[in-house]
């Protein structure tokens, strides 16, 4: 029994100890795992941390990485979503561009250029002409039908002194041999830095992003490589090429070409590029015959008859027209109430000194009195049946209206001729004869009226009033097919407000629909323009609310000139024939210049305080500018032989001074300038040159002397007394195309 | 007065006569029908409607066999063509003859769209979306298309992309189309310019917060001119803003008093399929229901959280002038003791508690598959379930009896021995046994012919746990020293001889005698064996959280996160399996006999099979 129990004892023992043997194992081997997989993640965190230094030591940020350093994941991804949002905007700045000059504008690719652009939207629904208001209310509301693609109108034969346009044409042929696949706008643009030479061509970037779109992945930078071996080495005006590695390409001009063509202008006289001539004829001004010109038709004139010089003065055939509204039922009362004022007419030119109160003394009669009424209709159709002694009433009229008009086109020096509506009369009946045996079908009966929808158009034209009468739309179309057909114009431009756009483009469509012209070919173009603004930024009105005739604002405008002359002095140091010719071009030429320097598709702030500051881009600070060159040039006293002399023995202006070689780049500019112009047909490029000249010149004149006086030694620098002749004969050729009177005393 | 109508999809539904009663008393009702018919008067009736945790998958009599059947017997959704029919669909003067095009487009028949969003994998709730759409569509001789709702480009991968498409053409599918909601891009934006120029949307700047929350005032930008707010749309296109510094709202009042939904963001990311093209993007309130028009739509079925969303749907529509399909919504599919949230499933990714998005122990649709879960099952699941207006949450147990129900019929039979103890049969050379013989796939089933081939030998492994050394438990009806076992398919019954032990007294063999089996002295119980084994490797899985709803604040206060079941993946390294299943190929599935249904992992190698547990044989009941 005993031997049992011991065993049994002994087995238990046995038993026990083998479990803690076990269990000894089993925490020893537990312990060793734990180490292990201590020493296994530590091993893991050290060779992690040994990763992240080195990616961090090669810069390279690795997603291990990102995860490790919040900061640096936020920092990253707000680093992605600048990037992409930088590509967006250039994206969109290039569609923009794109868009603008197919619309004819030609912002300057700089930064500026991506500030909102207020080109499109030129709604200017409360100032339209007055004589379409009631059909241009329902119009002015939609956009314009979409204008087809741009067409290069402006066939240059020779760019003259023109840099651009020279370096245009040289890149455009290197991006088409390097890329011929692409089509993709050229993006030259001046450098504001010098380090980065003068122009550069941003072309690589969205050329870059176009093949990126067609599944090729370039850098911008390899873009601009491909481009840059593509440009002739050998070019007589450049000095370096040199390609960023972001995709820019900076383009240096050779000093010693400028110089020379410096030297040229001075001995030969400045020459704008050579256009191939073109028959234009030029829409503006455009009044209401027995309503004062107001201050409405001042953009209009101004624009127009500027738009004119420059065409003319590239040698274009120009044809300036007024298409007055001489015509349409209004004439009915007023000739009924000119028979009861002015009984005499006939033999007598009737003085109607206010025919802003005659117009409404028979407006207000039409509108209250019924026998008036009448015979207000009856003369409408005696007149449009052509009875002479209505005729001649209407003549009266018109003959009076057109005097004052004289009056204001005579103190602007605007030269035009007058096709007004009247003259259209017969060729609207045939007009729509044609129509209807040309066209059959094209005109649809709506509600009485016959009316047409021309290509891509949502508001129609009324051909055809339900009383068979004509309308806006017919005398437009009429004029559009004269002007064309029979003038024979190659461009047909219209300076109209931008209100009229939509009303323009439909009978434009109308027109080629009608097969009257090609548009690849002939341009027929609305040149619109934004209001005139009072200072308050509203409608510019009088004080008491009245619309503000011209001439009152031409006669405010010289009084507030020869006070600011007399301000000045200047009455002291010029005889008065002097004085008087310097207010009127300082008054005139604020006038016009306030306008065209402003983008024309914008609104303007009319304000003689701001037009006649001598500081800052106003006409008057160009005329002293201008008046001040000349004067050095005059006090010189070195005579127009001896700087011709000087000229005749060099072939080159030694222009080392860096004043002096900005001064000369600036002055190459101008053929660039016209070009732009002539592309656009907006004015403030031209200002904002002159101006700049203005300031290079006067920068130019502080740091170097012409005429140098020490003690009593003078010696006179010949080649800089030549670029202030230059420079002064630049401006000159500005101000005759903005219509700005030189004087060269001030 | 209960509507037969089991499917109510929305109320009007029901029959006629039911409309006219006011929608609360309706609910009442709908709550109250399957509580009466089940005879339980004690369950609350209220959390029967909202809540169905069916034990058995017959309860849910909405269902039906399968998603055929069900669609044809169950879905009372409109005629094609018939919009204007259903309660609530708003006409105009245009409706007419938009109608009449969309029925020549469609050329009459139904056409539905899936239209996930591709920003994270399918899961189980999306097997109910795909078997409504694309199953309506079947049933009907229709078509539907695969739709990408890929309108924010900030959570989208291509690798959804490809998932998506897979796991819809596995669970049986074929797209009539796959379509991108970012093809309509242009299109959808021209519509917005629409909308500003009617003067129906308007650019807002105010920050998201402000357009959050409670007493949420209007946008002080609301009535701006219409020009102002073209010109600004434009800008945003072309990034003059920063993200967030505006957005394109429409100008409508939603239910719940949402006012102006957003219709545009601006995003500074490229989109995989537009590139670098925009930068503003249409949000899904805005897209979703100009794509279903675009692409002719006669269904736009969808759950229940979009009623809300189903006025400004029409409205947008309308306000354009466009085709406008009808949308149904349907309960939402949840399953207990998971989580299906993407940014969940990542959370446990990166804490190691799962391996994958389709670790076997997750409900994405790609987890089930691995898992072993056929996909006829899953669409079957959704079927039963059928189609309530109200959102289910299903316990996993029912999805596991369907698969059973499947697989029973669908998974051969094979004998494998998860831990092994191998047994020698001292009198074997006297049997005179044969080295193989052949076992039917299916052996409850003789109409299937299947059989394949098992190896037999003097040494074979039955289940460490189908022996016990002791014998006082009574109940115990395999193997011990004193009680033989049959062996399954072979007719033999062994007795115990005696154990061989190691140095430390385990035992690691057993000796036994054989005899045939005969009729007059069966053993309790059979068991499986496995002789010439091959080694294989075999995961099981459990349940990967405590708590029904692992996301409730109240029940886990700690968050998802601290609701983690330990060790819910059992490997075991050496599992024996019969050299006939040796070769098999990945997903093959197999019941192994007595232990549960297996499939094969994708991480198997050659020599090397890798099984995972799909399901047991039978409920495990310790688990609830």
């Amino acid at each position: 029994m005993s031997s049992f129990s011991e065993a049994l004892r002994v087995h238990g023992l046995q038993s026990v100890i083998r479990k803690v043997m076990a269990s000894e194992q089993v925490s020893a081997d537990k312990e060793l795992q734990d180490y292990h997989n201590h020493f296994a993640a530590d091993l893991q965190e050290v060779e992690k941390l040994s990763r992240l230094l080195n990616a961090m030591k090669r810069g390279e940020v690795t997603e291990e990485l990102l995860e490790a350093c919040p900061d640096l994941a936020e920092a990253s991804k707000k680093n992605e979503k600048l990037k992409y949002r930088k590509k967006i905007l250039q994206g969109s700045l290039e569609k923009q561009s794109a868009a603008n000059s197919s619309r004819g504008i030609n912002v300057p690719m700089t930064k500026s250029a991506i500030k909102r652009d207020n080109e499109k939207a030129v709604g200017a629904p409360d100032d339209k002409k007055p004589k379409k208001d009631a059909k241009s209310k329902e119009k002015t509301g939609g956009a314009a039908p979409k204008q087809a693609r741009k067409y290069d109108y402006v066939v240059v034969e020779d760019y003259g002194s023109s840099i651009l346009g020279r370096l245009s044409d040289l890149f455009r042929k290197a991006i088409k041999e390097a890329f011929p696949s692409l089509d993709v706008a050229l993006l030259m643009a001046e450098t504001s830095n010098p380090t980065f030479g003068d122009y550069q061509c941003n072309s690589a970037m969205p050329i870059a992003a176009k093949l990126k779109a067609t599944g090729v992945s370039k850098r911008p930078g390899d873009v601009a490589k491909e481009i840059f071996a593509k440009i002739p080495s050998n070019t007589e005006f450049l000095e370096k090429v040199e390609v960023m590695p972001a995709g820019f390409i900076n383009i240096f001009l050779k000093k010693d070409y400028i110089k020379k063509q410096i030297w040229s202008i001075a001995k030969k006289g400045l020459e704008l590029p050579k256009i191939s001539k073109r028959r234009v004829l030029v829409d503006f001004s455009s009044p209401n015959i027995a309503k004062e010109m107001h201050v409405g038709h001042l953009r209009s004139t101004i624009i127009g008859d500027s738009i004119c010089r420059l065409l003319e003065a590239v040698g274009f055939d120009v044809l300036r027209v007024n298409h007055i509204g001489d015509w349409g039922t209004q004439f009915g009362m007023l000739i009924a109430h000119l028979y009861d004022r002015y009984p005499d007419f006939e033999t007598k030119l009737p003085e109607i000194s206010d025919l802003q109160a005659f117009y409404k003394e028979s407006k207000k009669r039409f509108d209250e009195d019924e026998v008036f009424k009448k015979r207000a209709y009856e003369c409408v159709v005696k007149l449009q049946s052509y009875e002479p002694n209505f005729v001649k009433a209407w003549e009266t009229i018109c003959d009076v209206s057109k005097k004052y008009n004289q009056y204001v086109y005579d103190r602007l020096d605007i030269k035009i001729e007058d096709f007004g509506e009247s003259f259209y009369q017969d060729k609207m009946l045939n007009l729509v004869d044609s129509i209807k045996k040309t066209h059959p079908g094209v005109l649809r009966e709506d509600e009485g009226r016959q009316i047409m929808f021309p290509t891509g158009c949502e508001v129609p034209l009324t051909v055809v009033k339900s009383d068979g009468g004509f309308t806006y739309d017919t005398s437009d179309l009429a004029a559009l097919n004269y002007r064309i057909n029979q003038l024979k114009v190659d461009w047909a431009i219209y300076v109209v407000d931008a209100g009229q756009s939509l009303h323009l483009e439909t009978v434009y469509a109308a027109g080629r629909d009608f097969g009257w012209y090609d548009e690849s070919v002939k341009r027929v173009e609305h040149v619109a323009f934004g209001l005139v603004l009072g200072e308050d930024r509203k409608k510019f009105k009088t004080r008491s609310g009245e619309t503000v005739r011209l001439l009152d604002l031409l006669d405010e405008g010289v009084k507030r000139a020869e006070k600011s002359l007399q301000e000045k002095g200047r009455h002291e140091v010029m005889n008065k024939e002097e004085l008087e010719a310097a207010r009127d071009a300082v008054a005139y030429g604020c006038i016009k210049y306030a306008d065209l320097s402003h983008t024309r598709t914008q609104d303007y702030v009319f304000s003689f305080d701001r037009m006649l500051d001598d500081r800052g881009n106003t006409a008057v600070y160009l005329l002293y500018a201008y008046a001040r060159i000349r004067s050095i040039v005059r006090t010189s006293g070195v005579s127009e032989a001896e700087l011709s002399d000087y000229l005749n023995k060099t072939s080159v202006l030694p222009l080392d001074h860096p004043a002096e070689m900005n001064l000369a780049k600036q002055i190459l500019k101008l053929s660039d300038c016209v070009l732009q112009v002539l592309d656009s047909l907006m004015l403030h490029p031209l200002c904002d040159f002159v101006y700049q000249l203005a300031t290079q010149f006067h920068d130019f004149y502080n740091e170097c002397y012409v005429i140098d006086k020490r003690g009593d030694k003078t010696e006179i620098h010949f080649h800089r007394l030549a670029l202030c002749d230059v420079t002064a004969n630049t401006m000159a050729t500005c101000f005759k195309i903005l219509g700005i009177r030189e004087v060269s005393k001030m | 007065m209960v509507c037969p109508c089991v499917f109510y999809i929305r109320s009007h539904l029901c029959s006629k006569k039911i409309i006219n009663y006011p929608l609360k008393a309706k609910k009442e009702e709908k709550s109250a029908a399957p509580a009466a018919s089940k005879s339980k008067p004690s369950a609350p009736a209220a959390g029967k409607a909202t809540e169905k945790t069916g034990e058995a998958v017959e309860e849910f009599e909405g269902g039906a066999a399968t998603m055929e059947e069900l669609m044809r017997t169950r879905a009372h959704f409109h005629k094609v063509g018939e919009n204007f029919k259903t309660d609530g669909y708003v006409t105009t003067p245009k409706t007419e003859e938009l109608l009449k095009k969309h029925v020549q487009a469609v050329g009459g028949k139904v056409v539905t769209r899936f239209p996930p969003e591709p920003n994270g994998v399918l899961h189980i709730g999306h097997a109910k979306a795909i078997n409504i759409n694309f199953g309506y569509a079947k049933a009907h001789g229709g078509m539907c298309n695969l739709r990408f709702d890929d309108t924010n480009p900030e959570k989208e991968e291509e690798k959804f992309f490809t998932a998506i498409e897979d796991i819809v053409r596995w669970l049986g599918y074929e797209p009539a189309e796959v379509t991108h909601s970012s093809d309509n891009f242009q299109q959808l934006y021209d519509w917005a310019v629409v909308l500003i120029k009617k003067g129906l949307a308007y650019v807002c700047h105010q920050k998201v917060e402000e357009m959050r929350g409670f007493e949420v005032q209007l946008s002080p930008w609301r009535d701006r001119p219409i020009e102002e707010s073209l010109q600004l749309f434009e800008d945003m296109k072309n990034g003059k803003f920063d993200e967030g510094e505006a957005t394109l709202r429409l100008k409508l009042t939603l239910e719940e008093g949402k006012v102006d939904p957003v219709a545009y963001r601006i995003k500074f990311v490229p989109h995989h399929r537009s590139g670098d093209q925009w930068c503003v993007y249409p949000t899904y309130d805005y897209t979703h229901c100009l794509c279903d028009s675009i692409e002719n739509i006669t269904h736009s079925l969808c759950t229940k959280e979009f009623q809300s969303r189903r006025s400004s749907y029409y409205w947008l529509c309308n306000a354009l002038d466009i085709y406008c399909p009808v949308q149904w919504e349907y309960g939402r599919l949840n399953v207990n003791y998971t989580v299906v949230s993407k940014r969940k499933i990542l959370k446990l990714i990166e804490t190691k508690v799962v391996n994958d998005w389709d670790d076997p122990r997750l409900f994405t649709l790609t987890a089930l598959r691995r898992r072993g879960i056929p996909s006829e099952a899953i669409n079957r699941f959704v079927a039963k379930l059928g189609l309530t207006m109200s959102q289910m949450v299903i316990d996993p147990h029912v999805l596991d009896a369907t698969v059973r129900d499947y697989l029973n019929t669908h998974a051969p039979r094979t004998m494998a021995v998860l831990n092994g103890l191998k047994l020698t049969i001292e009198n074997f050379e006297e049997l005179n046994l044969p080295s193989e013989l052949s076992v039917p796939d299916f052996p409850s089933d003789p109409q299937t012919s299947g059989t394949h081939i098992v190896a037999f030998d003097k040494e074979i492994f039955i289940e460490k746990t189908d022996y016990r050394s002791n014998d006082n438990d009574k109940s115990f009806r395999r193997l011990t020293k004193s009680q033989p076992i049959g062996l399954k398919h072979i007719g033999l019954v062994l007795s115990f001889v005696r154990e061989v032990t190691d140095a430390s007294g385990n035992v690691t063999e057993l000796v036994v005698r054989a005899k045939k089996l005969t009729a007059e002295d069966k053993p309790k119980a059979f068991v499986h064996w496995v002789a010439r084994p091959v080694s294989a490797e075999v995961r099981l899985y459990d349940r990967l959280f405590k708590h029904k709803n692992p996301e409730d604040p109240v029940a886990v206060p700690g968050g998802f996160l601290s609701d983690i079941n330990e060790n819910t993946l059992t490997v075991l390294y050496n599992v024996l399996i019969d050299k006939s299943i040796g070769n098999s190929k990945v997903y093959d599935r197999f019941q192994f006999e007595r232990i549960g249904y297996f499939c094969v992992d994708r991480d198997s190698i050659a020599g090397k099979l890798v099984f995972n547990r799909t399901v047991l044989l039978k409920e495990d009941a310790g688990k609830n």
